[in-house]
């Protein structure tokens, strides 16, 4: 006998994933989950926003990594709320991780939730954390072909961060080229240009990020 | 190093390597749907830039099974069509699974071209799902 089911193997965790949104949207919560190979500076851009907004909102950091909370003492050092996720090897965080990370958490005064994923360019992207926008850091030491390696993250994601655009003039590589090639492959993507070390390009990013977390706190 | 501490939280699984979480999700979705039944073939549908390897499917398949009625079924693969959109006019495109060839190769090759139109870009549509589509039961 045959069954017809046609249904995605990740359903369980695209079920999940759909309760953390509506919580999130509940609680009127900004929830970005952010994506890269590893050494792009996630941490640090996400240390800059927290050094750059946690005046104005409340900001809790998911740190993933395989092993390790060297994240999430950074994080911490800067004052903000920080839970480490160790997936002891496994290449992505999935939603039941997050749900497990928020347990026993009030939400209530949350604006901000940074979610940072496991560095890897690959597996985080079919795995929904039910985040409202997916961010993809990416830097000019990596090259400017990764767009099209690695297409899966940079279809999927809305908002890309160029990071390290200090260092061009050091490099064989242009942030044009980097900026035209995540176009080629995802023409939607909104895209920042930054240096995480220098300050460069971080007010626009904080704007953006300000402006997301006060058309959830109005609503 | 304050941070090569204890691990905190560790996590529910240990998936090493993506195939094993997908193929774990496709096993409890297979029984569930069999309700009580041995199941002897498994057919899957596979984009063809889902990044996901049909033999390590097959690995993880072959120890999560056991005790299952999941057992000793076959897996079936077929892999679907990248197909892309243009934004200006409409129009759909479709690249189909070629064997030998990188997926994304061909759709950067198709992305750089951009639509017959002149005008749109190609946005991708459908070519990462990996589906449960269908499973026979044993008689």
């Amino acid at each position: 006998m045959k069954l017809s089911i046609e249904k995605a193997v990740t359903w369980k965790n695209d079920a999940v994933a759909g309760e953390l949104r509506q919580q999130f949207a509940q609680n009127s919560i900004f929830c970005l989950n952010v994506i890269a190979a590893p050494g792009a500076g996630k941490t640090t851009l996400i240390e800059k926003t927290i050094e750059g907004l946690s005046n104005e909102f409340d900001i809790m950091v998911i740190e993933g990594d395989p092993h390790t909370r060297l994240d999430s003492d950074r994080v911490t050092a800067l004052g903000a709320n920080a839970k480490q996720i160790n997936t002891l090897g496994g290449c992505h965080l999935d939603a039941n991780m997050i749900k497990d990370a928020l347990c026993g958490r009030n939400l209530d005064r949350l604006d901000l939730l940074i979610i940072e994923n496991i560095g890897n360019l690959l597996c985080p992207a079919a795995w929904d954390l039910g985040e409202d926008t997916r961010l993809l850091v990416a830097s000019l030491p990596e090259g400017s072909d990764k767009s099209i390696k690695y297409p899966e993250t940079f279809i999927l994601s809305q908002v890309m961060v160029i990071n390290k655009i200090d260092l061009e003039p050091f490099l064989p590589v242009k942030t044009e080229t980097i900026r035209r090639n995540a176009l080629l492959v995802n023409p939607n993507l909104s895209i920042f240009e930054v240096s995480c070390l220098k300050g460069t390009g971080l007010d626009a990013w904080l704007d953006w990020v300000r402006t997301q977390c006060l058309r959830r706190r109005k609503t | 190093m304050a941070g090569l501490g204890p691990n905190p939280v560790p996590a529910q699984t240990e998936n090493v390597m993506h195939e094993m979480p997908f193929t774990q999700a496709l096993i409890e979705l297979a029984v569930e749907k069999a309700q009580g039944h041995r199941i002897h073939k498994i057919h899957i549908q596979m984009g063809w830039m889902s990044s996901i390897v049909p033999a390590s499917v097959q690995v993880f398949f072959d120890v999560l099974s056991k005790h299952t009625l999941a057992e000793q079924a076959g897996l079936a693969f077929e892999i679907t069509p990248i197909k892309l959109g243009c934004h200006a006019c409409s129009r759909r495109i479709e690249l189909p699974f070629e064997p030998g060839v990188d997926p994304r190769r061909a759709l950067a090759k198709v992305l750089e071209r951009g639509c017959f139109c002149g005008e749109g870009k190609l946005i991708l549509l459908d070519g990462m799902r990996f589906e449960l589509s269908e499973i026979e039961l044993a008689q």
